[in-house]
């Protein structure tokens, strides 16, 4: 799964390799963001690549914020309630909000 | 009328390992995550995907330009909140650039210089990018524990006693008392 390149050492958070690939599919990225608006026309090589690096900034902090949720109740498992409470709590969340409130 | 379930199409997503793998990176190693959470969290990037691409996408209409670049991404990304995430991903931007240039200009060089180490550079703008004030003390509560969102190069067990850490000490709400 190791991809050799110049976007492992980078997105790995080092040449080392420690923190192992997690490579976000930049196919996969672009194609949500063509899916985002019926106007949108061309995106760049570089787009993609921004947001893989966003994308794990954004879970990494969904993630931190539904934990301490999942703490404060005294669980260990982080269900989708703590994801739910995480977003209702934080304002840049707010477009998150129906989305974790459907089913 | 509430539409009928959707299918969860795995297209529409990033796949589900990749999501966990980037979770268990803050999660402490005895965490267990509900298949739910972990659908709900898959489900919450795509949406966050678009959103910042909606706000891009508008900024490049008004300026008649065609095509969404990395800038125009970064720059929504201000502008909805995501002030923290602009400096960390600037710096990721340029160092990639670099990266590509230097490729296009060593030809028959090796080109995985082994001595830089990006993880260092990495871990420099997460420090002053989150401003305490904005995220009600989350990432000071992180660095106060010892740097949990510091990718420490140094040491192999960093990651680890940062999460024992978090789980025995933490006091999430310690600070709004």
């Amino acid at each position: 799964m190791r991809q050799a390149g110049a976007y492992s050492g980078i997105l790995c958070g080092g040449i080392s390799g420690r923190t192992g690939p997690h490579l976000l599919p930049l196919a996969r990225i672009k194609k949500i963001m063509k899916k985002s608006g019926d106007d949108v026309k061309m995106i760049s090589g570089e787009a993609p690549i921004v947001f893989s690096k966003a994308c794990e900034l954004f879970i990494e902090e969904l993630t931190q914020r539904s934990w301490l949720v999942t703490m404060q109740g005294k669980r260990r498992t982080l269900n989708k309630e703590d994801v739910t409470s995480a977003v209702l709590a934080t304002d840049i969340f707010d477009f998150l909000v129906n989305l974790v409130s459907e089913t | 009328m509430p539409p009928p379930c959707m299918v969860h199409e795995q297209d529409q997503y990033m796949p589900i390992a990749n999501v966990i793998r980037i979770m268990r990176r803050i999660l402490p190693a005895h965490a267990k995550i509900s298949d739910d959470a972990k659908e709900t969290i898959q489900e919450c990037v795509s949406e966050y995907i678009s959103f910042i691409t909606g706000e891009a996408n508008e900024r490049c209409q008004r300026e008649q330009r065609k095509t969404i670049t990395a800038e125009d991404v970064v720059w929504a990304m201000g502008k909805l909140g995501f002030d923290e995430y602009v400096e960390p991903l600037t710096v990721f931007l340029t160092r990639y650039r670099e990266t590509e240039n230097e490729k296009t200009s060593l030809r028959g060089e090796p080109i995985f210089k082994r001595g830089i180490d990006y993880g260092q550079m990495m871990m420099a703008p997460y420090g002053p990018a989150f401003h305490m004030e904005n995220h009600q003390g989350i990432f000071d509560a992180a660095r106060a524990v010892g740097g949990y969102y510091y990718r420490d190069a140094s040491g192999a067990g960093a990651g680890s006693s940062s999460q024992a850490s978090l789980t025995n000490n933490f006091d999430p709400f310690g600070q709004f008392k």
